[in-house]
């Protein structure tokens, strides 16, 4: 439709406010309450726009633009006189309060209030009198609290409590007085907390990570990435200066993560800069350990030449390095390192992806669904971003229902959220054990995996009747799917979410006969699979085995040589397992970024760089390919990217030192030839010698400081800054100034937008998608095949609870799961101590109370001993180890372990 | 046509055109005998020569006497402290940002408690580092500071023999302490 705003026409979506209206054809209008993934309250009054009768009206009438739906032919102006006052007249009674303590404010360069205060004109304060001031409190490691900075928007409840689904940030008193906070001082349990810090529109809540060495945005060298944590690939904003990584910051993608990333995504970064990390090549055995990169040469040319070679890739490798260990090893002697039970999961996952019966959710469209099963992951905690689309899911489907019988438009978000009160969309989860997920849920059912899968059958048998033999089904579970199955088939957009984390392959199967039932015309039916890494969809997709048969390629006195990719091969495997396998290899060659226990067993270690000093690209468990692009120079030291190292073994081996420099798309460009599966992939990024008006794109905002001073303490002589010729970005700042494409957009800022709200300038409207499209591609394309191709009709037997064998399973961490996340202080002190927990029932069976030690063994493996815990609402049978944190060890889930208490 | 391009010497001497009217021309007539005696013209020369003996001398001696500055003048840096004693800098970035030469560079740290008389303000700069190899002194760090922590004083950058002395760190560049060093500071203060 058409409105006029200022006399000018513009065309705008209908459906929208006019603030939304206003941005999304590129106009400045302030605000400070409205946020794009929130609506509008109408809380601030800064947003003011004058709307006018008619073209002849030239009185006119303030509303809030935030607050008004656009209309057909409308005339509004954001310049009138009035309106301009009165925003600034807001605005100055917003700041009376406010410590104008900027220079030591975090938020300093990148707040919200700076520039509204600066668009709306405000310069003088007129106010004389003492301010208010409040006690700030301790928030716990990750948020830093100043409470005196507050304008009191209420976006801070209103993400933490609506949005999040946390209860223990509030609002408190009244008048000018009102308090933002917890009731007393403790760590914020949300774990999305750290979104505060881009939610508040100025410095009240932090990064408190960032504060050990604060770097005012401006200064700050940005790459776009993507976060390692977890197999949702969310869209981040890797920061660096002095050559440490400093933060990671939301990278809007419309399509994943949208404005949001877990605390686990967020401050997970430290171990790049940690005192752990391999900085130089080492081969061990000889007089000086520590060398240079001839002698690394020198002495590897034998190793790769001469025997036979063995390649492990890596779920948390890039593609394009676990491709050029394919490539240096060959096909045939290239293997998956995890182990054959995850490796089999995740195929079973990717078959039924791939087969076009069902359509991989992304997480907006697991945001915009109606109704949502889960069954059989932990999401909560393996894939927290996941949850949150989940919980919008939720409360966007009570509201949209709401909204249809009156007429309110769902941005209108108080009086939608009035009118839906208590109303929920519909959710089932059937887990293993409860998570804060069960709160929303319609249902939620605990039980062990097989029974899980048998609940899900019993769904699939109930929406297709008759392709199951659905007659072992207990009258209770029939009932439940009945209940479940009525409430999907009224749905139109339901999705299904299942995983690996509960290792039974029928859990996934079931969960696809459900999601390949509903997906009949007139309904779009999602389904998603959370895997444990961020590049196990990649990995997987390359379709290598997994690393037990590694074992039985290699002959005693085979004389072969392992090469194995940053991975730590004993966190995904069995102790006994790997040193069977290494002990076979003469030499060892691990490349890895930090040491660990399969870098100790290396003959030769090579620096591995991380996500922050590499270019690469991953796979989400969408199916979604993304690259990530270095931010870290790496010029003074060793640290190289495996594919780089892997090219320069290739070379050795091939004799063919042609000085010949690779670029990872052309890494990209060989793989999609060599695999079909991979076919797209190219399309990921440009080229590396992709330009813009010849002009490449910086890094560094145009503020950048320091540039001649910076190294000057190393060097006085300014060498070249750092060029690395892997990507069309610049380590400079320099380079084109305008929006980049959606692929490369290093930070956001626009004119007279310094903080994280300047996204609106990259979007085609707020919310939407970025100009150009979201990045990445997705490589799992859905093909139009009759549902009958795929269905999968062994029921399981119902799961029988044995007092000698219980089912081990892991228990991930939302904060403290993550082999590399660990490396944060803040998170590791957050995260759970090692724990055997079991169900009451359980430990009444094996006679042990809280605190008691468990030894648990698995068929001669000694897995040791750990302290019991007891968790009500977990099913009987199972026993839950806590995995994925920085300590724990490779343990064969999924299978049935004895347990003995320790005396 | 005419053209205002000289061809040769000659040509381009006739053009040029003096630049003001004080230009004498040169007397080329051939020497007489008193011209020829030199006396006159030494005894001329001399009585220049003494007459400054009488007159004020335009030069001073540096460096046991210093010349008086201007009041805008600007030579190195000074970091500033409070009358406390306390540094005022808080990092906040600001004279790196608005430095021309971007020859500034500092990183900022946070105070921890019982370091209260140590930095007025909860920040400070662990860092701080100037280039003054690059530094043009503008003085826009001094304009740009909303601290009152930096400023130009009255003191020269002094030479070197290597490159690096010219990076200056924060030991080279804050003033000393008023409460325990008053005459140091006082002499780092100057006239400000």
């Amino acid at each position: 439709m058409v409105i006029h705003i200022d006399n000018k026409e513009y065309n705008i979506k209908s459906g929208k406010n006019l603030l939304e209206a206003c941005l999304s054809v590129g106009l400045d209008l302030p605000y400070f309450c409205w946020h794009p993934a929130m609506g509008s309250v109408g809380a601030c009054r800064q947003c003011a726009v004058k709307v006018y009768k008619d073209e002849n009206d030239t009185k006119g009438r303030l509303v809030m633009s935030c607050m008004e739906g656009v209309k057909d032919g409308l005339y509004l102006s954001i310049e009138d006189k009035t309106a301009k006052e009165f925003r600034e007249q807001v605005i100055e009674w917003l700041m009376t309060n406010h410590p104008h303590d900027c220079p030591v404010c975090d938020e300093g360069g990148a707040c919200h209030l700076q520039d509204m205060t600066v668009m709306t004109g405000h310069d003088y304060r007129r106010f004389k009198y003492k301010k208010r001031t409040y006690t700030n409190q301790y928030l716990g490691p990750l948020i830093h609290h100043e409470m005196n900075r507050c304008i009191q928007c209420y976006r801070c409840v209103r993400y933490y409590r609506d949005y999040a689904g946390g209860d223990d940030l509030n609002v408190f008193a009244a008048h000018n007085h009102v308090y933002f906070g917890r009731e007393k001082d403790g760590v914020l349990q949300s774990p999305f907390s750290g979104n505060l810090s881009e939610v508040c529109p100025t410095g009240v809540f932090t990064d408190k990570t960032l504060k050990e060495h604060y770097t005012r945005k401006w200064d700050l060298t940005m790459s776009p990435s993507v976060c390692n944590h977890c197999s949702v690939g969310c869209n981040t904003i890797a920061a660096e200066r002095y050559g440490e990584l400093r933060c990671i910051l939301n990278r809007y993608n419309g399509d994943v993560n949208g404005y949001f990333l877990c605390d686990r995504g967020r401050f997970g970064y430290e171990f790049v800069n940690s005192e752990n990390r391999i900085k130089r090549v080492i081969i061990r055995n000889r007089a000086g350990e520590a060398s240079t990169e001839e002698e690394l040469m020198q002495h590897l040319q034998p190793l790769v030449s001469m025997s036979k070679i063995i390649g492990i890739g890596s779920p948390r490798a890039s593609l394009e390095s676990n491709f050029a260990l394919m490539q240096l090893v060959g096909k045939q002697n290239f293997y998956q390192g995890i182990s054959e039970d995850e490796a089999h999961l995740n195929r079973v996952c990717i078959d039924v992806l791939q087969s076009g019966s069902v359509h991989s959710a992304s997480l907006k469209e697991i945001e915009q669904a109606d109704a949502v099963l889960v069954v059989g992951e932990d999401i909560w905690n393996t894939a927290p971003m996941m949850a949150l689309a989940v919980r919008q899911a939720v409360v966007k489907t009570a509201g949209a229902e709401a909204s249809q019988h009156v007429q309110i438009p769902v941005w209108l978000d108080s009086a939608i959220k009035e009118l839906a009160q208590e109303d929920k969309g519909f959710l089932a989860v059937l887990n293993v054990s409860a998570s804060p997920l069960d709160e929303l849920a319609t249902h939620a059912w605990h039980a062990t995996p097989d029974d899980l899968s048998r609940a899900a059958f019993a769904i699939a048998a109930y929406l297709q009747p008759g392709k199951l033999q659905a007659d072992n089904f207990s009258e209770e579970l029939t009932n439940q799917a009945k209940a479940i199955g009525e409430a999907l088939k009224q749905a139109k957009n339901p999705v299904i979410i299942t995983g690996v984390s509960s290792y039974n392959d029928n859990v996934i199967k079931a969960a696809f006969d459900i999601a390949a039932s509903l997906n009949t015309a007139g309904r779009k039916t999602g389904m998603a699979c959370v895997m444990t890494e961020c590049n196990s969809m990649g990995l997987a997709l390359m379709d290598a085995p997994a690393f037990n048969h590694a074992m039985d390629s290699v002959r005693p006195n085979g004389h072969a040589t392992a090469v194995i990719l940053e991975n730590d091969l004993y966190r995904h495997l069995t102790p006994n397992l790997v040193d069977n396998f290494l002990n076979k290899c003469d030499h060892i060659i691990v490349l890895d970024s930090l040491h660990n226990s399969t870098t100790e067993k290396a003959s030769v270690l090579l620096p591995a760089a991380t996500f922050a000093e590499g270019d690469g690209t991953l796979v989400n468990n969408e199916g979604r390919a993304q690259r990530f692009f270095q931010v870290i120079p790496n010029a003074d030291t060793q640290v190289k990217e495996s594919w780089q190292w892997l090219w320069k073994m290739q070379m050795l081996r091939s004799q063919k030192v042609n000085g010949h420099v690779l670029h990872p798309d052309e890494l990209l460009q060989k793989m999609e030839t060599d695999m079909p599966q991979f076919k797209g992939i190219t399309s990921v990024s440009p080229g590396h010698d992709y330009t813009i008006h010849g002009e490449r794109i910086p890094r560094e905002p145009h503020r950048y400081s320091g540039r001649t001073a910076i190294q000057a303490n190393k060097n006085v002589s300014e060498p070249k800054p750092f060029y690395d010729g892997d990507s069309p970005l610049s380590f400079t700042m320099e380079g084109f100034k305008g929006v980049p494409p959606s692929w490369a957009v290093p930070f956001f800022w626009a004119p007279g937008w310094n903080s994280v709200q300047s996204v609106a300038k990259y979007q085609d409207e707020p919310n939407g998608s970025l100009k150009g499209g979201n990045p990445g591609v997705r490589l799992l394309q859905d093909k139009k095949k009759e549902n009958a191709d795929l269905f999968f009709k062994d029921v399981p037997e119902q799961f029988v609870i044995t007092k000698d064998k219980w089912l081990l399973l892991p228990k991930f961490h939302v904060l403290g799961s993550g082999e590399l996340s660990g490396y944060t202080k803040a998170l590791e002190v957050l995260s759970p101590e090692l724990f055997a927990i079991i169900s009451p029932k359980s430990a009444e069976a094996l006679n042990v109370k809280e605190g008691d030690m468990l030894q648990l063994t698995d068929a001669g493996i000694a897995y040791g001993s750990l302290p019991v815990k007891v968790l009500d609402n977990m099913c009987d049978g199972v026993v839950f180890v806590n995995a994925g944190s920085r300590g724990t060890v490779g343990m064969n889930w999924g299978t049935r372990i004895n347990l003995a208490k320790v005396n | 046509m005419q053209t205002l391009i000289p061809h040769n010497a000659d040509e381009s001497r006739r053009m040029m055109q003096s630049l003001t009217n004080r230009a004498k021309p040169v007397d080329r007539r051939p020497m007489n005998f008193v011209d020829r005696l030199y006396l006159p013209a030494v005894l001329k020369g001399m009585s220049i020569t003494f007459g400054h003996i009488f007159k004020k001398p335009p030069t001073i001696k540096y460096p046991e006497q210093t010349r008086e500055f201007s009041p805008v003048f600007r030579g190195l840096h000074v970091l500033n402290r409070d009358e406390e004693g306390r540094e005022r800098c808080t990092a906040c970035g600001l004279c790196a940002v608005a430095c021309p030469a971007e020859a500034i560079t500092m990183e900022a740290a946070e105070r921890e408690p019982g370091e209260e008389n140590l930095y007025r303000e909860e920040k400070y700069a662990a860092r701080y580092e100037i280039n003054m190899l690059r530094c043009i002194f503008c003085g826009l760090c001094e304009e740009a500071c909303p601290k009152d922590a930096i400023y130009l004083s009255e003191t020269f950058a002094p030479s070197n023999f290597a490159r690096k002395g010219f990076i200056y760190g924060k030991k080279d560049l804050l003033i000393p302490n008023p409460v325990t060093q008053p005459e140091e500071y006082a002499k780092a203060k100057g006239k400000r």
